[in-house]
């Protein structure tokens, strides 16, 4: 009975395991990351459905952001906006339910936004200290979970 | 602490000299090419490019049309495939010749071994473009123009306006731009 009843909430709801999916630019993005600042770590990952790279990691990313209750998550797809379909899939089959992003700006002055280092190169991480706010690591490219885990626990002490 | 990483050496700065001019590399057709065989009169294009990367497969149609444009002007092109662990599979020489056919590729397209050009260059994706002039100096570095998906809606031809001022001898106004791509697969 109590199955029933939250299924027919769900339906009700049209919403429940979806993901929003916001287009985004880096400015929006910033600031949300400046409005976590005390409050969590904060690890940006900006992939894209035909990164290779980028989907091998993207259920560790996934997971470690479930791990860490202090830890704020926040993918951003690089794709098409005519792959929007097929983005919130993807997000949907990989457990992300909440809020995610699609970048809604130019290459240059996202990629600038996020970080004047940054090459363009998928996949890019980058990770924000909790109580400062201030960067711990970023890099290009795919890596070992062990890095995410090393970066993230200095994030979440600092 | 921050710990930066790329997989290889910072890019090649702008006013450097062309690197690895005598790397040979192996041509779609098996004969070998370096970027001096391919150096134009009044300057050299160098594409790093892949057969599958989806950002190349939307810019690619503007390497001929610049080619086309250009190469009569004294603009040397060359495209390199630098992504090294993946030669045996669909970055395969077979496969880039196939996909030079396909495309109508109008410039050579190299395969790069052991991705020493990319790694001499910086360079961290696909597409990445570096353009030198006529005495091997690189004058603009980074994306073909400001809009991978319709080439009928940039409002910036970065590679063309660089190209331009460069054949007439005029200052480079935009010397560096950005673009999102697919990570070079380095061996």
């Amino acid at each position: 009975m109590k199955n029933i009843i939250l299924l027919s909430i769900c339906l009700g709801m049209q919403s429940c395991g979806k993901v929003e999916l916001m287009p985004s630019t880096s400015h929006e993005i910033m600031a949300t990351v400046k409005e976590l600042k005390g409050e969590k770590a904060v690890l940006i990952n900006v992939w894209a459905l035909w990164c290779a790279p980028c989907v091998e990691e993207f259920p560790m990313i996934v997971d470690l952001g479930e791990e860490h209750h202090d830890l704020e998550v926040i993918f951003i797809s690089a794709d098409f906006d005519d792959q929007i379909g097929d983005v919130r899939a993807f997000l949907d089959q990989n457990g992300v339910h909440s809020i995610s992003y699609i970048k809604d700006e130019k290459d240059e002055p996202f990629i600038l936004g996020i970080h004047p280092s940054w090459t363009g190169s998928l996949p890019f991480t980058i990770l924000y200290a909790k109580d400062s706010g201030n960067i711990v690591d970023f890099w290009e490219g795919k890596h070992p979970e062990s890095r995410f885990r090393t970066t993230i626990e200095i994030a979440l002490k600092s | 602490m921050l710990l930066f990483s790329m997989n290889e050496a910072a890019e090649l700065a702008i006013g450097s000299s062309m690197p690895e001019n005598t790397h040979q590399m192996i041509e779609t057709n098996g004969k070998n090419l370096t970027l001096s065989d391919a150096k134009g009169d009044k300057g050299t294009l160098v594409i790093f490019s892949s057969n599958t990367c989806p950002w190349v497969i939307r810019w690619e149609d503007r390497y001929v049309s610049i080619t086309e444009s250009y190469s009569p002007k004294g603009i040397g092109v060359i495209a390199v495939n630098s992504n090294a662990s993946r030669f045996d599979g669909h970055e395969s020489l077979d496969e880039m010749a196939r996909h030079a056919r396909d495309k109508k590729y109008n410039f050579p397209y190299v395969q790069d071994p052991g991705s020493k050009l990319a790694k001499a260059f910086g360079a961290t994706k696909t597409p990445h473009i570096y353009l030198f002039d006529n005495k091997g100096m690189l004058v603009y570095r980074g994306a073909i123009d400001d809009n991978a998906r319709d080439a009928g809606s940039v409002d910036e031809p970065f590679l063309a306006n660089a190209i331009e001022q460069l054949i007439n001898d005029q200052p480079i106004e935009k010397s560096t731009s950005k673009a999102i791509g697919c990570s070079i697969k380095f061996p």
